[in-house]
Formats: C-alpha cells, sequence, structure tokens
C-alpha cells in the first residue's frame, strides 16, 4: 500500500515536471491546442453540417450520433493524455535515442515513467470539445435517466481507455522489435476510433462482424449504446451482451502489459 | 544575403538551360518518394481502411435516396476514392518542409542557387506531388475501381479539363501551405500556426465532406475562400456536378485564386527575407 502511494506521488510528480515545461511556451501551448481542437471539431462539424440534408444516418438521429461520436472521442482523448508515452512513434524515439535506456537506469519503475513520459496537456481543449458532444447526446437521445445508463456509460468510457490504452501499449511493445510495421498498429487505434464513432450497422456485415467477435471493438460502446437505446442488438445476441462489454477493455489492457514485460525483457538497446 | 552567384552564361542563358535547374528539381523531388515502399504500402492500406469507413458513412447518409444535390450514392464513392487518392499530393494533411528549413537557418542554402527561392520550391513540390500520385493515388483508385467501381469522367474535353484542374488544385494547394509555411519568418510558434491552417484546409476544401452537402450559407462564405479550388472543384468536375459554362468558370476561378496566391507568396516572402536573420555557427 505504502509502495503505490510512493509511485502515485512519483507520477504526480513526472507529470509535474511536464506540465511547468509545457507551459513555458505559452503562445506555442495555446496555438497547439486550437489545432489540435479545430482538428476535431472540423471533422465534427463536418458530419454535423450535412446530417440536416439527409435527415439521419442510417435511421440514427443526429444525437443518437452525439451520444456514440462524443464517448468515443472523449476516452479515446483521456486515454492519450494517459498512454501517449506508450504511443509508437513516442516510444520508439526513446528506443532509437537511447533515452528508453536511461528509464531502465533510474530508480523508478520503469512503466511508471513511460507513462509520465509524454503528457500532452494541449489535449486538454480537445476533451472538453468531446464532452461537449457526449452531453448534447446525452440529453437529445431517448435515454432512461437512471443509476443503470450512468453506470453503464461510465463503465463504457473506461473499458474505452482501457481498450485503446491496450492497443498504445501493444504497438509500443512492437518498437522494440521493428519500427517498420508499427503503421500498422494505427489501422486499429485511429481507424477502431473512427469506426466506433458511428453506428456499426452502417458497415457491411463481414467489417461489423470482423470487430465486434475478432477485434471486440463493438462491445465497447456501441452494444451498451443500443441496450440504451432500447434497440436490439445485432446477430441476436442476448441482452446481456451489451453489459459484458465493458469488461473487454480491461481484458485486452491486461494481455497488453503481460507483453510489454515481454517485450521488456526482450529489449537489448541499440547501443546509442 | 549579400552574394549573388553570376548567371551561367552571363545573359545568354537560353530557355532550355532555364527549364533544366526546375527540372532536374522536380525529378529528384519525384524520385525521393520511391526510398521508402514499405511506409508507402502500409500507407495505403491506412488510407484504404479509413476509405472503406468513409464510403460507409456516405451511402448510410444517402439511404434508399437516388441523388442528392447533384451527387448519386456512386459519385459519393468517386468522391471518395479522388479524395483518399490526393492525400498525400496534395498534402492534405499538412506540410512543415519550407518552416522547417526557414527555422534551422538553411534556407540560407537555398537562397544560394541560381534560381527564384518559390520556383525552386514549387519545383521540388511539383515532383514530389507527382511521385506521391504514383505510389499512393493511382493504386487507390484502382482499390476502389476493383472494390465498389469508381464513375470516370465522359469524354476527351471533361478529361481536358479534370486534368488541368488538378494540377490549378495542386498550384493552388501548394502556394497556400507555403504562404502558411511562411509564418516561420515571423514566429517560432509557427507549427501551432500551421496545424490550425490544416484544419481549416480539410474542412474547406471538401476533403471531410462534399461541400454540395453543407448548407447553403456556408457554401456561400466557402465560396470566397481559395479552399474549394483545392480539391472540391477537381472532385466535381470529376464526378460531373459542374458541367459545361460552368466547368470553364470553375476553371477560371481555381486561376484566380492561384494568381491571388502567387502574388501573396512574393510579398510575404520578400518581407520574409527582409526580416531573416541568421544564427551563424
Amino acid at each position: 500500500m505504502a509502495d503505490l502511494r510512493h509511485h502515485l506521488t512519483l507520477y504526480v510528480r513526472l507529470l509535474g515536471a511536464q506540465i511547468r515545461s509545457q507551459g513555458a511556451h505559452r503562445t506555442s501551448f495555446i496555438l497547439d491546442a486550437l489545432g489540435s481542437l479545430l482538428i476535431t471539431a472540423a471533422e465534427f462539424a463536418a458530419l454535423a453540417l450535412v446530417l440536416p440534408r439527409f435527415g439521419g444516418l442510417g435511421g440514427w438521429t443526429l444525437g443518437e450520433i452525439c451520444l456514440l461520436y462524443g464517448l468515443a472521442e472523449l476516452a479515446f482523448v483521456l486515454m492519450d493524455i494517459l498512454f501517449g508515452g506508450f504511443d509508437a512513434p513516442n516510444l520508439s524515439a526513446h528506443v532509437r535515442s537511447g533515452s528508453f535506456s536511461t528509464f531502465l537506469l533510474r530508480p523508478a519503475p520503469l512503466t511508471l515513467q513511460v507513462f509520465a513520459s509524454d503528457f500532452a496537456l494541449r489535449r486538454l481543449p480537445r476533451v472538453l470539445l468531446a464532452a461537449a458532444i457526449a452531453a448534447y447526446g446525452l440529453t437529445h437521445a431517448p435515454l432512461a435517466a437512471g443509476l443503470e445508463t450512468a453506470a453503464l456509460l461510465t463503465a463504457a468510457v473506461l473499458g474505452m481507455i482501457c481498450f485503446f490504452g491496450g492497443l498504445f501499449v501493444i504497438g509500443g511493445t512492437l518498437t522494440f522489435w521493428t519500427v517498420d510495421s508499427v503503421e500498422a498498429m494505427n489501422v486499429l487505434t485511429y481507424g477502431g476510433r473512427t469506426l466506433i464513432s458511428y453506428p456499426m450497422d452502417i458497415y457491411s456485415a463481414w467489417l461489423r462482424r470482423t470487430f465486434t467477435y475478432l477485434i471486440p471493438a463493438a462491445f465497447l460502446s456501441y452494444l451498451p449504446a443500443l441496450h440504451l437505446l432500447g434497440r436490439p442488438l445485432p446477430d441476436g445476441l442476448p441482452g446481456w451482451a451489451a453489459l459484458i462489454g465493458p469488461l473487454a477493455g480491461p481484458l485486452v489492457l491486461a494481455a497488453a502489459f503481460a507483453f510489454w514485460r515481454v517485450g521488456v525483457r526482450h529489449y537489448q538497446g541499440t547501443g546509442t | 544575403m549579400t552574394t549573388m552567384p553570376a548567371p551561367p552564361t552571363g545573359g545568354h542563358v537560353s530557355r532550355l538551360s532555364r527549364l533544366a535547374l526546375p527540372l532536374a528539381v522536380a525529378r529528384l523531388g519525384f524520385q525521393r518518394q520511391f526510398a521508402y515502399p514499405q511506409a508507402a504500402l502500409w500507407g495505403l492500406i491506412t488510407n484504404s481502411f479509413f476509405g472503406l469507413l468513409r464510403v460507409a458513412v456516405l451511402l448510410a447518409l444517402f439511404g434508399t435516396r437516388p441523388q442528392v444535390a447533384g451527387y448519386t450514392p456512386q459519385d459519393a464513392i468517386t468522391y471518395t476514392g479522388l479524395t483518399q487518392a490526393f492525400i498525400m499530393a496534395f498534402s492534405l494533411f499538412g506540410w512543415f518542409d519550407f518552416m522547417r528549413v526557414v527555422h534551422r537557418g538553411e534556407v540560407t542554402a537555398d537562397l544560394l542557387r541560381p534560381a527564384s527561392l518559390l520556383g525552386f520550391w514549387a519545383a521540388q513540390d511539383a515532383g514530389r506531388a507527382l511521385g506521391q500520385l504514383v505510389l499512393r493515388g493511382l493504386p487507390m483508385l484502382l482499390i476502389f475501381q476493383m472494390v465498389w467501381g469508381l464513375n470516370w469522367p465522359p469524354g476527351p474535353l471533361a478529361w481536358a479539363q479534370v486534368t488541368l484542374s488538378v494540377l490549378l488544385a495542386w498550384a493552388c494547394g501548394f502556394l497556400f501551405r507555403f504562404l502558411v509555411n511562411c509564418a516561420a519568418f515571423w514566429s517560432p510558434d509557427a507549427v501551432g500556426f500551421g496545424r490550425f491552417a490544416w484544419a481549416v484546409l480539410g474542412l474547406g476544401c471538401g476533403f471531410l465532406m462534399p461541400l454540395a452537402f453543407f448548407p447553403d450559407g456556408v457554401r456561400a462564405v466557402l465560396a470566397w475562400t481559395p479552399f474549394p479550388a483545392m480539391l472540391n472543384t477537381t472532385v466535381e468536375l470529376w464526378v460531373g456536378v459542374t458541367t459545361g459554362p460552368a466547368a470553364w468558370a470553375a476553371l477560371g476561378t481555381q486561376l484566380a485564386w492561384t494568381v491571388a496566391l502567387l502574388l501573396a507568396c512574393r510579398v510575404t516572402l520578400r518581407a520574409g527575407l527582409r526580416r531573416l536573420e541568421v544564427a551563424g555557427g
């Protein structure tokens, strides 16, 4: 217990140092924050601007889509802030420059240092925007207000953070062996986020099934959202399948960290 | 910068040798794109996956409607294939090359060359764009053709107009990117400014959604910006949303924006170079 508290203090200290350094160049920080906010804003605006002309997306209203889109974006940005150190471009830069080797020399847990190595504060405005989109969805979709709804939505967001965090950890671990094929992970991370931002019944059956049964992305928010909206689940899945969804994330994260430990044992440095 | 090298053959520079340098620069820019074939392959896979998702969203929007704002569902698929194919050639996700050169002070090496700075970078980017079009654009169109089938320009006139429009879209886009990169002369924080500009470009040029689907007010505002000339015009000519006299008017608008951006670039570049101070070392 004391160990955990010590690690937590250490993590907060490391984040504090990161935040101070990012605050040093104020204009640069504000422009970067606005730029990253605008990317999400433009993408969402493009969808919101065309919806009135079409009336909806495959039978889903703007409010219902905002629920899916906002939750996915919120979870992904929070995950990015938390797990940014494991993102393949970041970690492979540390591996190539040799600074990853110095992590191993320091008297602090390696994983903790990686966690704190890229805490990009400039993503905070994006969190607010994502939360606003999700809030619009919550108020404009026919959801039953109640403890069950709140619990399932919270679990869905936490599950998505774990799921995408796990993918980041796997992608980062792969950089110990190769830097080339890591781009394949982008299909799963950024592609996966985009995929689950829309109602998954718009995809062809094979694509939807791949991202339901092979890669359990549909369990993260699509099935819980269907359940809360009182819609039937696809492929005749039983109703409780929507509730086990949030467990998929922690399972992926646990597997990812098991892989990470194998990677760290294998790591030999680049000689720099 | 005070020293400028004398022209190679004192006043009698033939037209051919004046073209030789930009052509050589363009050829190098072209060849450089083929250095990392594996990265190109993964990029193609990623773009195809996003193309797949974008097609699904557009087809779901159409539902059972046969046509919306001049686009049929098949046109919407063609739109997606074209925009995915042009991402790299038109650098739609951003371009910081000139900015980097200014920030590092390497721009002085560019200034020593017996060619205009803007012309040198235009030649380099033209080669780069053509390389990306061959390496990433054409395979992307081939994939779309095989999976969904594309609509193609109907005849020689349409092909000529589309080709002209692609060239103008590249020119317009390059000049806009160059202008944004010129911010580096004034600010060490130009990268953030650039990210801002690319986000606006993505929405305004019709990369995220066909501009024809936007509400009239938004389209009216965008019509006063150069962004549609950088992609949307080309797509509308290709799928046949713009035809007849309107097609020539659209090409004229692209040309007008190219000229306006060229002038803006030259003025900005001159002012920027006057400010330039390069640290020694």
